[in-house]
């Protein structure tokens, strides 16, 4: 078994904390995408699992073994960098094998893992080549296939797609998942990029300023956002988010009402709760410029085209709200409604932020869900 | 557009510099080269002609008969090599400790290190000289190399070259479980050798020609090095032989000059590969 747990790990540059008493684990074989905005932790929480970084407090379990201080080469982890850090002056098969030879592995088996690996990612006919001489989708490969040529247990990969161009990404994500597929090592991945962590994640934890934010299945990440923050950062555009009360059946904006449908009125009349953050994504209401029943009314400010929709932008009881929708016929100035949907809203705790959780009715129906318990 | 400039009206002002500055930096080897060729009543009638008419090679007999010029080159040579390959080496050691490892006291330590560069020799030379005459090394060339196994300028120097090997080269390494001395002699040295070969070269320079901490330890001809045995021809007792005191410079000039012609290759380096992305 070769499973990462976090235990209360914790980092301080000084007096600085950069990680503040992380804890979850990665399960074997796994592929956990660490996810979050620049500065949030998720670099500085890889390399300590890499032991590139020392662990300031807190345990950090790989297999059965305690890796607080064991030393970076003898917690079997192969690591792709950012940067790459290929070696500049060895050639393409020196960069792969190096570390190989150094460890004396048999010269029988370092050829065979060689073509092997550089038949998968593609490489043949670059052995003697030279990194600089390389395109930067190959510098990448040439990183990946030294990362897996060690055939560790742990693979850690560090941004390891933000040099590429946006193509050559998509290209290059589903062929790590191909390699994950094939070696089922523990992965742990970071990104800032959604798309990618979406894509790649078994799971995804999400980090702000060196907190957990939620960790949980793409799926989960998505429709069943832990807190403001989780739901805000996942998906794009974000989610809309406004303050309101909720009294007699009603979310209470500033000036307008929305009336809520029996499953919601039962769950919030069990609740204890105070001030209240509404949510729902952009592409979960519609909009109509017919006055509906029971719909929020407000102004179109002005509209984005993402080429297979529009992103309309509005303004909502001096709120900014986002609302895709497929015609382009929203004028600047309109008055229009945003009709909702009742299963796909979101309510949070004003105080702390975090989800009201939903009523059991949208549980049970609720697909993203029993994908993941199936998993 | 600005190598359109160029192009069009500096190539004949810049000639004119190039060529006036090759002259002038030239002329003193050439001088040298044709009067140690020349013979002394002749090169007093037309000094400033340094082409060897008549030719004759009696200033080199001169020269080999009065001193044991073969000794005194190895002795140089012997001094510079080993001044030099020690200076590298610790250079190269403790920049890597600089850049790459972390200790307590790192920052001092460099800053005291640093310090030492400030220090003039002539502050340094006579506790030196004394410490160096009783431990029995007076008028050895072994007193010469002894003080001279470290260098502040050369740590100075490598580190600023390792200092643009990005970090994470070095840790791909580590998490390769690859030894510290293997990541010196695979990675940190093929990357850094452009700087240590000029660094090395200026060593070599520095060594073969200095005089004064040699003549102060030096005192028999035998153990002499050339800066030395240049002096003894053109001193006052020496008379004012100079042809023969020429015949000394080329010479002194062969050996490091060669090296220059064998190294320079190294110096225009790799360095444009180093931090890919």
């Amino acid at each position: 078994m070769h499973a990462i747990q976090l235990k209360n790990i914790q980092k301080s540059y000084g007096n600085h904390e950069v990680v503040k008493s992380l804890s979850f684990d990665v399960r074997n074989g796994e592929r956990l995408v660490i996810l979050g905005p620049s500065g949030c932790g998720k670099s500085t929480t890889l390399r300590m699992i890499a032991g590139l970084e020392n662990i300031t407090d807190g345990q950090l379990i790989m297999g059965e073994t305690v890796m607080n201080d064991v030393d970076c080469g003898k917690r079997n982890v192969a690591m792709v960098f950012q940067n790459y850090s290929l070696y500049p002056h060895m050639s393409v098969k020196k960069n792969i094998t190096y570390g190989l030879a150094v460890k004396r592995v048999p010269k029988k088996e370092i050829n065979k893992r060689l073509s092997e690996v550089l038949t998968m990612l593609e490489l043949n006919g670059l052995e003697n080549r030279l990194p600089r001489d390389l395109s930067g989708g190959q510098r990448q490969r040439v990183a990946l296939a030294r990362a897996i040529v060690k055939q560790s247990e742990y693979f850690l990969l560090d941004e390891p797609l933000s040099n590429l161009d946006a193509q050559l990404r998509v290209s290059a994500r589903k062929e790590l998942v191909k390699i994950h597929d094939t070696f089922q090592q523990t992965m742990v991945y970071v990104t800032h990029d959604q798309v990618e962590a979406m894509a790649i994640g078994h799971r995804i934890a999400i980090l702000n300023q060196g907190e957990l934010q939620m960790i949980d299945t793409p799926e989960n990440v998505y429709h069943r956002p832990k807190n403001t923050f989780t739901a805000k950062f996942i998906g794009s555009p974000s989610m809309n988010l406004t303050e309101c009360d909720y009294h007699d059946g009603c979310l209470h904006f500033q000036q307008q009402q929305l009336k809520l449908d029996n499953n919601w009125v039962n769950f919030l009349n069990e609740k204890r709760r105070g001030r209240l953050i509404f949510g729902f994504r952009p592409e979960h209401f519609t909009l109509s410029y017919r006055k509906e029943n029971n719909a929020l009314q407000a102004m179109v400010q002005y509209v984005e085209n993402y080429g297979e929709n529009y992103g309309v932008h509005l303004e909502f009881e001096s709120k900014e709200f986002v609302i895709l929708s497929n015609l382009k016929h929203w004028i600047k100035g309109d008055t229009v409604y945003m009709v909702p949907n009742f299963e796909r809203i979101h309510l949070f705790n004003k105080l702390d932020g975090i989800n009201l959780d939903y009523p059991n009715a949208l549980k049970e129906n609720d697909l993203p869900l029993q994908l993941n318990e199936a998993k | 557009m600005c190598t359109m400039k160029t192009k069009k009206g500096m190539p004949v002002f810049w000639h004119v510099i190039i060529i006036s500055t090759i002259i002038i930096l030239l002329f003193p080897i050439l001088f040298a080269l044709g009067m140690s060729f020349k013979p002394l009543k002749e090169a007093y009638n037309d000094t400033l002609n340094f082409l060897p008419i008549p030719f004759t090679l009696e200033n080199y007999h001169a020269l080999f008969e009065s001193v044991d010029v073969v000794k005194i080159t190895w002795n140089t040579f012997v001094i510079a090599t080993i001044i030099t390959f020690f200076k590298v080496v610790t250079a190269f050691l403790a920049a890597y400790a600089f850049v790459f490892l972390e200790f307590k006291g790192k920052k001092i330590l460099y800053f005291l290190l640093i310090g030492t560069m400030f220090i003039p020799f002539a502050a340094t030379m006579i506790p030196n000289y004394l410490f160096i005459s009783k431990i029995g090394l007076g008028d050895n060339i072994f007193g010469v190399i002894f003080p001279q196994l470290s260098d502040a300028v050369g740590i100075f120097l490598i580190r600023q070259s390792m200092r643009s090997i990005p970090i994470s080269l070095i840790e791909a390494a580590r998490l390769d479980q690859i030894k510290q001395r293997h990541i010196m002699r695979d990675i940190v040295l093929p990357l850094t050798r452009p700087a240590i070969t000029s660094t090395g070269i200026w060593f070599f320079i520095l060594a073969w020609n200095e005089y004064v901490w040699p003549v102060l330890i030096l005192k028999s001809v035998e153990n002499y090095t050339l800066p030395l045995a240049l002096q003894m021809f053109i001193s006052s007792e020496g008379g004012t032989n100079f042809t023969v005191a020429m015949a000394v410079s080329v010479i002194t000039l062969i050996i490091p000059l060669s090296l220059y012609l064998i190294f320079q290759r190294y110096i225009i380096g790799t360095f444009a590969s180093s931090g890919i992305k």
